[in-house]
């Protein structure tokens, strides 16, 4: 057997060390303050489970686990619906082809906290004034003051945000299907539709599997957006998990509470981006 | 004999650069003042410069960031405590001065050149009798209202909350906006709730409610039923403004009265400068002479126990309780004096004075709540849906829920 080059180690190991300092380190520290009653600074005593006994009997922390599942899939839904529209229309042969793909990609590259201030602005002052002029009763007020549709505005920013960088995946995707068999599909008589059903989406399933997936990772752990907009406002509607381990457990001195959320609502999100790459893999083809 | 001159001339770059700033550091201080309000940075460092002219060996670095205290709570988790603090009296100050991470005063001179009633608001925030910081400044829970505007509809301030409410009628008669609302901005909600609370709470509630003598459900009925009925006098769509909007809006004359505390004055005076304004105490009961001020410690001052320098930490504290100093701070904020014998004059806050001279003020009633609760949200959410019981319910029983945690 040939020895494996020393260069390969050298590689990998300062990473693992930065990356085992920075990341792990602090993670399982979390875990372990986690069964305290720390509050982030001072004195603290063993608290065993208690932290997750009360947090199962937490209305708010469910409320927040409520809306942020919401908020993720309707997220990934439409960035995933728009993005793959995006992407087929960039694919084909179009003029200006490069500066629309630069232009889309434009979003997913600015801060979101300095667009949401921009957003903010477009719900409080353009949206209303719009909604006045043609006679919309619900859109004539600003609706991240609305309890019910504020969610939505958070979803508006955060599919605008990030359709650019799916769009990229979508982009790479279609670039490995073979022009052939588009080639024998027409000799065959496929339409356009039968030609996405048939070749395109298939083939494109593993970059489907990890938009999904990317997608659905980041919008549950979704919080500058919220942060710009509404501070989870109305009263709670907006609360996302991560929004109120921040707020309950840096503003609120419950640090070792939500260490406690923050160790669930990772096993949560493990296990549903786990489920999730189960599910797509098993229908993913290859020809 | 070239490539060895260029590395001689290099370590001789090296040798100077920290010869010379060895020199530099061995005889300065440097200290770290954190300060948790943006109003404040230039004033402060006004202060400082003066400061530094008076000690050339130490030199303050002013800190400011947005969201001060998450900010401070999250390096006081890793022990990066600054040397000198300017905090808000609230209950994160509470929290830190029994994380026993603060200096005690106690024995300081300069500590009984402050009001005994905001040393002591300060000392309720937390547990034993200590002092922990020294009171700078105090700020007011008011209602500012347009001078001008006032006078066309020969408007005067109300006395009672029946004359709030009926001056706000008249407001609306004559197709004007009573108040300007910023109900997006939870927090702001806690103004005229501070005010309502304040006065109508009872005594002792805090201490009484963590005994479980009382209830939010007892003792909040008026004070939820009043502050939802100043949604009838707001502007169109009040959810949909934040603080800094509403200030643009008053400012420009959008409506007679804003619910604010005295810190907006200097924004609204920023945006219009010709803006005939007043401020006056919300009348939260109908017995005048009963009327509370909600008044709390804007800056407590203090620094860090196991700080390097104590002996020059101390001397800018000193130095800033100096009367000529406090003075000037009050004069560029328009904010209240903690120090004995400095009296804020100008005349846009002059109806306010009779409440410091009668000593009819109130600590902030939001600083004793504990902060996990997230009052604001709880508040703002009830103000949507306007179900006074299930709200003062959902208090009490986030209240027992944090208490148990």
């Amino acid at each position: 057997m040939k020895k494996t080059s020393s260069a390969f180690y050298w590689m990998t190991i300062p990473a693992f060390i930065l990356f085992f300092v920075f990341h792990t380190l602090p993670a399982l520290q979390g875990i372990f303050y986690s069964f305290t009653d720390y509050v982030g600074f001072g004195d603290y005593s063993f608290v065993g489970f208690k932290n997750f006994t009360n947090l199962f009997s937490d209305g708010r922390a469910l409320d927040a686990y409520i809306f942020t599942f919401k908020f993720a899939i309707v997220s990934t839904i439409l960035v995933n619906i728009l993005s793959l529209l995006i992407a087929l229309g960039l694919n084909s042969k179009i003029k200006l082809k490069n500066t629309f793909r630069a232009i889309y990609f434009v979003p997913y590259m600015l801060s979101i906290l300095v667009v949401g201030y921009i957003f903010n602005h477009i719900f409080t002052f353009i949206i209303p004034e719009i909604g006045r002029g043609l006679g919309i009763e619900i859109l004539s007020k600003n609706i991240l003051g609305n309890m019910d549709l504020a969610w939505i505005g958070v979803v508006i920013l955060a599919v605008w945000n990030s359709s650019g960088f799916n769009t990229l995946l979508y982009l790479s995707g279609l670039q490995t299907v073979p022009d052939e068999l588009y080639e024998v599909a027409k000799i065959d008589g496929a339409g356009k539709w039968d030609q996405f059903k048939h070749i395109t989406f298939p083939l494109i399933a593993p970059f489907f599997t990890i938009n999904i997936v990317i997608s659905m990772r980041g919008f549950l752990m979704v919080f500058d957006h919220i942060m710009a907009l509404t501070e989870g406002g109305p009263g709670r509607a907006t609360e996302s998990i991560t929004l109120l381990i921040y707020n309950g457990g840096f503003m609120g001195g419950e640090f070792a509470y939500q260490t406690a959320n923050a160790v669930i609502f990772l096993l949560v999100v493990l296990a549903v981006s786990f489920f999730q790459i189960k599910v797509l893999q098993k229908r993913e083809v290859s020809y | 004999m070239k490539y060895l001159r260029s590395i001689i001339s290099v370590l001789l770059v090296v040798v100077m650069v920290f010869g010379l700033s060895a020199v530099g550091f061995a005889q300065e201080v440097e200290l770290e003042f954190f300060q948790n309000k943006r109003e404040a940075v230039e004033t402060f460092d006004r202060l400082i410069e003066k400061f530094e002219k008076e000690n050339p060996d130490i030199n303050i670095e002013q800190n400011h960031v947005p969201d001060a205290e998450t900010v401070l709570k999250s390096r006081l988790t890793r022990n990066n405590i600054p040397d000198i603090m300017g905090l808000g009296g609230n209950f994160t100050y509470g929290q830190i001065a029994d994380a026993g991470i603060l200096e005690n005063f106690d024995d300081a001179s300069y500590l009984t050149s402050t009001q005994t009633a905001y040393r002591e608001m300060l000392q309720d925030l937390h547990e034993g009798n200590s002092n922990y910081g020294i009171p700078f400044t105090a700020n007011a829970n008011t209602v500012l209202y347009n001078k001008d505007k006032f006078d066309e509809l020969g408007l005067d301030i109300p006395q009672t909350w029946d004359e709030f409410i009926e001056t706000a009628e008249t407001i609306q008669e004559n197709d004007g906006t009573p108040f300007y609302l910023t109900f997006k901005d939870a927090w702001t909600i806690m103004v005229p709730w501070n005010s309502l609370a304040a006065n109508l709470q009872g005594e002792n509630f805090i201490q009484r409610r963590k005994d479980n003598e009382v209830t939010f459900k007892e003792n909040y009925k008026k004070v939820a039923e009043r502050i939802y009925e100043l949604l009838d006098y707001g502007q169109d769509d009040v959810f949909g403004f934040g603080y800094s909007q509403g200030n643009q809006a008053f400012a420009n004359g959008e409506s007679f009265m804003y619910i604010q505390g005295v810190w907006a004055i200097n924004p609204i005076l920023e945006s219009n400068p010709d803006l005939n304004l007043g401020a006056f105490a919300l009348s939260a009961v109908n017995d005048a002479a009963e009327n509370m001020l909600v008044s709390g410690v804007d800056t407590v001052l203090t620094m860090n126990k196991n700080t390097d320098h104590p002996e020059a930490a101390e001397k800018f504290i000193k130095f800033l309780l100096e009367e000529e100093n406090a003075q000037f701070y009050i004069d560029q904020q328009m904010t209240f004096s903690s120090v004995e014998n400095v009296f804020q004059e100008d005349p846009t806050v002059v109806d306010l004075k009779e409440y410091f001279e009668t000593g009819n003020i109130a600590p902030f009633p939001d600083h004793y709540y504990p902060s996990g609760m997230q009052v604001p949200n709880l508040i703002q959410g009830f103000l949507h849906e306007g179900n006074v019981e299930e709200f003062l319910e959902e208090l009490d029983s986030e209240w027992n829920k944090v208490q148990s945690r």
